[in-house]
């Protein structure tokens, strides 16, 4: 390292190091039956060098000096125009919690336990259901260093579960998923909790009804309104698409673009969220800050270089992997929450659809918000009740459109796979087909 | 080091353990360039080395996946007590082996040979036929090539080694009308030919083109229809439609589906064939040997519209008593081999696409792709172009469409297959994690009746 650290302050007016390596184990489960023990290691460095504001990046797994520097070098000949500065390290007194010694220490006979557990629960009730599943664990060391004296280096520990139940009766198939991760063990709660919603959605699945027609009101689980609203949705608020005129955002702030009901943030400073960070891929501090303020749009989300091509602050989301520049990412996603029970919205329709999984979502123009996907798990509520599973039906619309007016917005909120929590929302604004 | 590999290799199958042992070891070299909006966003060049460990006991697999190749002979060691743990029935693999063998990659004009300069030029220029046009806001321009070299060995006495060089390029032109953000794109790949990416100037002018149309285009309203497909996106559709649900990994442990699924089975009208095969030589899915050390196949899986055949892992076909089809493929050394499609075709009918078009009174045509995905029998795929079909002929310009079926309906609505088969080798597959797996698809024109269609 100390080679390449030496060439890039000869080469470069600006550089920067970031290394990582990671061990993972996983445990798979297909058809109810153990299928897989896996375990992972992985290791790579990038680096980024700035002549005055022309940037070479380049990445290696391997640990071959004198290849990497003779790659940097012929990259260097063909730059990328960023007029950026590398930050200095910036102390902060509160650190955000990323790491427990605990969670990677967990055995293998534990994880596949649970999942038995798990499995167990669905196969009592539905004899007949086939699930895959998986539980995995991985503890990662991430150094970043740059010309500016900044040095950080972060220790996360991190673990998911998921659990997937198909059933088939005939020609039909059910498939419900869900899942959660975090930084420390997925709890046994937390995984009885996933079950249990699981049977529920199970039940509720074995009458397939017909579907509602278009124009009737939509409710969207948390995990709905992501697939479906939510990720179009954030594509426009990308610093990226903003500085390249690429968004609908571009200039807009401080205008109102949705209903006054939505407030939307990002919040990187949660312990123990896998998405949480006390500095950013590139050393900035990230703080807590507001895309949506009742529906006024506030800021998107920013890196380095997307800041200074927009004229905007850097919002502390950079992102990256190893083998890829940073750019901005989100970290966890936040709808404020609404004032009416879940049970109340529902009662209060006559006849409409929840949807809570969708296929073929983020295959279209997300640049201009639009979605369009076939409803995987969606039920009809007929008179303030869930009555059957409908099928064959397409679920469109445009993001913007679909908040501009809501409906309701739920009391109740639900963590979707441990980094972004929502709230039910119900729209008219969507088109139903089938 | 090649000699340093073949050690490290041959020592760690040599420790005892597991019914089943395979070692994987990989160098990867790849260049990649992009633009956004109307400058370079990025260019790399990345190499790496790795390997992985695959043992089979006690009816289940340990894996173990590393970037120290030193390891090897821990990771080996780690993955036979990690197979230990499983505690099925085991099921007998067949015990082919071909021996020691070494296939050279197959390559027309190698992107190894080409300057970064030249590459950057020819980039460039697209970029300079697509921005500052009117209503264009920018370019999405995204290069790659990727050299991937396997050695392969196993406990059946197998030592491959094998080379692939992959090219793929996709263009986009952005259009708004202020408002709006609209984008018009193709996808090309090729098995290691740098000519593809050459002399594109025709198709990133009409790329332009089309973007700037979509500004005034109309959505559609979701409903069923009659679509003709073109041969790009039919290759999509069979990809989704029912490759997928080929891949017996998907069935072998799922007894209700294998009845579904049963060979024999009508799925399609009598002018229906489908194939999947690595053996069909020089396309993006090609290969001699998977990464389980079966050789390629070619597949027939629809015959008259009958099921004939299914694409199957050392596992699967052993559990199914069928024949391996040589289907297991892994994106890169940190994953496990599993079923996946290679060159997935629609083979010719005996149409011609005028006469179905003259044949299609009300409709859509819908051209090239967005994406595709599916959920067992059910599956979406979006089209990047769609014309609105009038009295047998093509009209005005509409906003791209999502398209949905079910297996069980919409295969049998397919009512006009042409005779004018193109492959499209632009895309890449995802499938557990393991994403862009290179693939191509292919397809003469074909029209659906009732087919679930939505504005994209």
């Amino acid at each position: 390292m100390k080679k390449i650290k030496n060439y890039l302050s000869g080469k470069f007016d600006q550089h920067e190091i970031y290394s990582s390596q990671s061990n993972s184990r996983s445990i798979s489960f297909e058809s109810n039956a153990l299928k897989e023990i896996s375990s992972k290691q992985s290791q790579g460095t990038a680096i980024r060098g700035i002549k005055k504001s022309d940037l070479t990046f380049a990445s290696t797994s391997s640990t071959n000096t004198d290849k990497f520097i003779n790659v940097i070098d012929e990259l260097s000949d063909y730059p990328i125009f960023a007029p950026i500065n590398f930050p200095k390290y910036i102390k902060k007194e509160k650190q955000v919690k990323l790491y427990s010694k605990d969670t990677y220490k967990f055995p293998n006979d534990y994880l596949i336990n649970q999942i038995k557990l798990s499995q167990d629960k669905i196969l009592k009730l539905f004899p007949e259901a086939l699930c895959d599943s998986g539980f995995s664990l991985i503890e990662s060391e991430s150094k970043l260093e740059n010309s500016s004296d900044l040095e950080i280096i972060t220790k996360q520990s991190y673990s998911s579960f998921y659990i997937s139940v198909q059933v088939i009766n005939n020609k039909d198939m059910l498939n419900i998923y869900d899942g959660s991760s975090s930084s420390l063990i997925i709890s046994e709660d937390k995984i009885n909790m996933i079950t249990e919603k699981i049977i529920k959605y199970l039940k509720l699945g074995e009458k397939i009804v017909e579907s509602p027609k278009n124009g009737c009101p939509v409710v969207f689980t948390p995990s709905g309104l992501l697939q479906s609203i939510i990720s179009p949705l954030l594509v426009s608020f990308n610093g990226s698409n903003i500085a390249k005129n690429l968004s609908k955002l571009s200039n807009k702030e401080n205008t109102k673009i949705l209903d006054e009901k939505i407030s939307i943030y990002d919040n990187p400073l949660l312990d123990y969220s896998p998405a949480s960070k006390n500095y950013d891929d590139e050393g900035v501090s990230s703080e807590k800050f507001h895309l949506i303020k009742d529906g006024k749009f506030i800021s998107g989300y920013y890196d380095l270089k997307s800041s200074k091509e927009a004229k905007k602050e850097t919002t502390g989301s950079a992102g990256r992997s190893i083998n890829s520049q940073p750019m901005p990412t989100t970290s966890n996603i936040i709808m404020q929450k609404g004032k009416d029970k879940l049970d109340n919205i529902i009662k209060s329709i006559d006849d409409g659809i929840l949807i809570d999984s969708l296929l073929g979502a983020g295959q279209g123009n997300e640049l201009s918000g639009d979605f369009s996907a076939n409803i995987s798990l969606g039920y009809r509520i007929k008179n303030g009740e869930l009555i059957g599973r409908i099928k064959n039906t397409m679920l469109s619309g445009n993001a913007f459109d679909a908040l501009s007016k809501i409906n309701h917005i739920s009391l109740e909120t639900e963590n979707i796979f441990g980094t972004i929590n929502l709230p039910y929302l119900c729209t008219n604004n969507v088109e139903i087909s089938s | 080091m090649k000699k340093d590999i073949k050690n490290i290799i041959s020592d760690s199958l040599k420790i005892n353990g597991g019914e089943y042992k395979e070692i994987r070891i990989e160098e990867n070299n790849s260049t990649r360039i992009t633009y956004r909006g109307s400058s370079r966003e990025n260019i790399s060049i990345n190499s790496g080395i790795g390997g992985c460990a695959r043992v089979y006991s006690n009816g289940g697999w340990g894996f173990s996946s590393f970037n120290d190749i030193y390891q090897s002979k821990n990771k080996m060691t780690e993955a036979i007590s990690l197979s230990k743990l499983n505690s099925s029935d085991s099921i007998n693999f067949e015990k082919n082996s071909v021996g020691k063998i070494s296939i050279p990659p197959r390559s027309i004009k190698n992107p190894k040979n080409i300057s970064l300069d030249e590459k950057i030029n020819i980039l460039e220029h697209y970029k300079d036929l697509i921005i500052n046009k009117k209503n264009i806001n920018g370019c999405d321009i995204s290069y790659g090539d990727l050299e991937r070299k396997v050695i392969f060995s196993d406990s059946l006495g197998n030592e491959i080694e094998q080379s692939f060089i992959h090219v793929i390029l996709r263009i986009s032109a952005n259009s708004t009308d202020g408002n709006e953000m609209l984008q018009s794109g193709f996808s090309i790949g090729s098995l290691g030919n740098f000519n593809i990416i050459e002399n594109l100037d025709k198709e990133v002018n009409e790329c332009v083109l089309k973007a700037q149309n979509l500004i005034n285009a109309k959505k559609i309203e979701g409903k069923e229809s009659t679509v003709i497909l073109d041969q790009i996106l039919a290759g999509v559709f069979v990809h989704e439609a029912f490759g997928h649900l080929s891949e017996a990994d998907n069935v072998y442990e799922n007894d209700r589906l294998r009845k579904i699924l049963k060979l024999g089975t009508k799925f399609g009208n009598k002018d229906l064939n489908i194939t999947d095969g690595a053996k069909i030589p020089n396309l993006r899915g090609s290969y001699d040997f998977d990464d389980e050390g079966t050789p390629s196949t070619k597949t027939p899986l629809i015959r008259d519209g009958e099921l004939v055949g299914r694409l199957h892992s050392k596992e699967t076909a052993s559990k199914m008593n069928e024949k391996n089809t040589g289907n297991a493929r892994a994106i890169s050394y940190s994953y496990p081999p599993i079923v996946r499609m290679t060159n997935t075709i629609i083979e010719n009918s005996n149409n011609n696409i005028k006469d179905i078009m003259k044949d299609t009174k009300d409709g859509l045509y819908v051209k090239n792709w967005y994406g595709g995905m599916t959920q067992h029998e059910m599956f979406t795929f979006s089209s990047a172009e769609t014309y609105k079909i009038e009295n047998g002929e093509i009209k005005e310009t509409l906003r791209p469409v999502k398209l949905s079926g079910n297996l069980f309906n919409t295969l049998k609505n397919i009512d006009g297959i042409a005779d004018d088969l193109l492959i499209n080798q632009g895309g890449g597959c995802g499938k557990g994690g393991q994403m862009p797996l290179p693939v191509s698809n292919g397809s003469p024109h074909i029209r659906i009746n009732n087919c679930l269609v939505s504005s994209g």
